[in-house]
């Protein structure tokens, strides 16, 4: 495998990343459920993609908590976002799953002050070629942050989330999160930069 | 004496204009944070079509839920 960090020229990051080829498939039925399926299916995915680590079981799991926000939709009291109830809804059924799994104990280490003192770039730029493997090695190292700054980054990686919201989802105040948020970015260009 | 140094030269120099081509062929990205590689990552990865030919299948064994919902669900 060649080396993935370089240090020839770099090309800033386009405005908007290209989005992923968009997929027809046949509309569902009633259309409430289409339009937030529409909306929200894309994040609800990733976020279980990236929490389990695994494509099939993250179709199931998706597909799972569409299926209970249709059934518990009557129960929604409109509290918060549709995004941050899908997004409660993925995170308890995601844990669920681990739980089950035991996987805790094979991904990832509950000890924070670990990557921490790992010997890291810190919050130097992250550099990549572009390549398919950019994905393998994201997993890689969210797999080996603690849960919860696996958690924390993935959903501050989504712009339509406050940090109050984000603060909400992972039980802790938005300055929490604020502060957390500069330890993750940290320990994650470590681990990231040991999958090179 | 001075052909086969003329010669090396040009080897050098067709090796340094390689290289150069090599390197500015060599696309990268550069982001300045985890979260916005994770959003670029998340902004190729699309939901797999099965995903929505499940969960029609599922709902439509499902008893219809309350009707009032959706109005509400809509506002929010």
């Amino acid at each position: 495998m060649s080396a993935l960090i370089t240090e020839t020229p770099v090309e800033p990051l386009p405005e908007t990343s290209s989005p992923a080829t968009s997929v027809q498939r046949v509309p569902l039925e009633p259309p409430e459920l289409e339009a937030i399926y529409e909306e929200h299916s894309r994040p609800i995915f990733y976020l279980a993609l990236r929490i389990l680590g695994d494509p099939t079981q993250a179709e199931d799991a998706t597909h799972d908590v569409f299926l209970k926000a249709y059934r518990k939709l009557g129960e929604f009291k409109g509290n918060s976002s549709i995004r941050t109830w899908l997004y409660r809804i993925t995170i308890n059924h995601c844990q669920n799953l681990l739980q089950t799994w035991h996987r805790r104990n094979i991904h990832g280490t509950d000890d924070e002050t670990f990557w921490e003192r790992a010997v890291g770039p810190g919050d130097s730029p992250l550099r990549v070629l572009e390549t398919k493997e950019l994905g393998q090695r994201i997993q890689k190292s969210l797999d080996a942050l603690p849960e919860g700054y696996r958690l924390l980054l993935l959903l501050v990686a989504d712009e339509k989330l406050s940090y109050d919201e984000v603060g909400a989802l992972t039980n802790q105040s938005s300055d929490a999160v604020r502060g957390k948020l500069h330890r993750a970015r940290k320990t994650f260009a470590a681990a990231f930069h040991q999958t090179a | 004496m001075s052909q086969p140094t003329s010669r090396l030269n040009q080897r050098q120099r067709e090796e340094a204009i390689s290289q150069q081509q090599s390197a500015q062929n060599t696309a990268a990205l550069e982001f300045a944070a985890a979260e916005e590689m994770l959003r670029h990552d998340a902004g190729q990865i699309p939901v797999p079509p099965t995903v929505a030919e499940r969960l029609q299948k599922s709902v439509a064994s499902e008893p219809a839920p309350p009707k009032s919902w959706w109005r509400r669900l809509l506002k929010s």
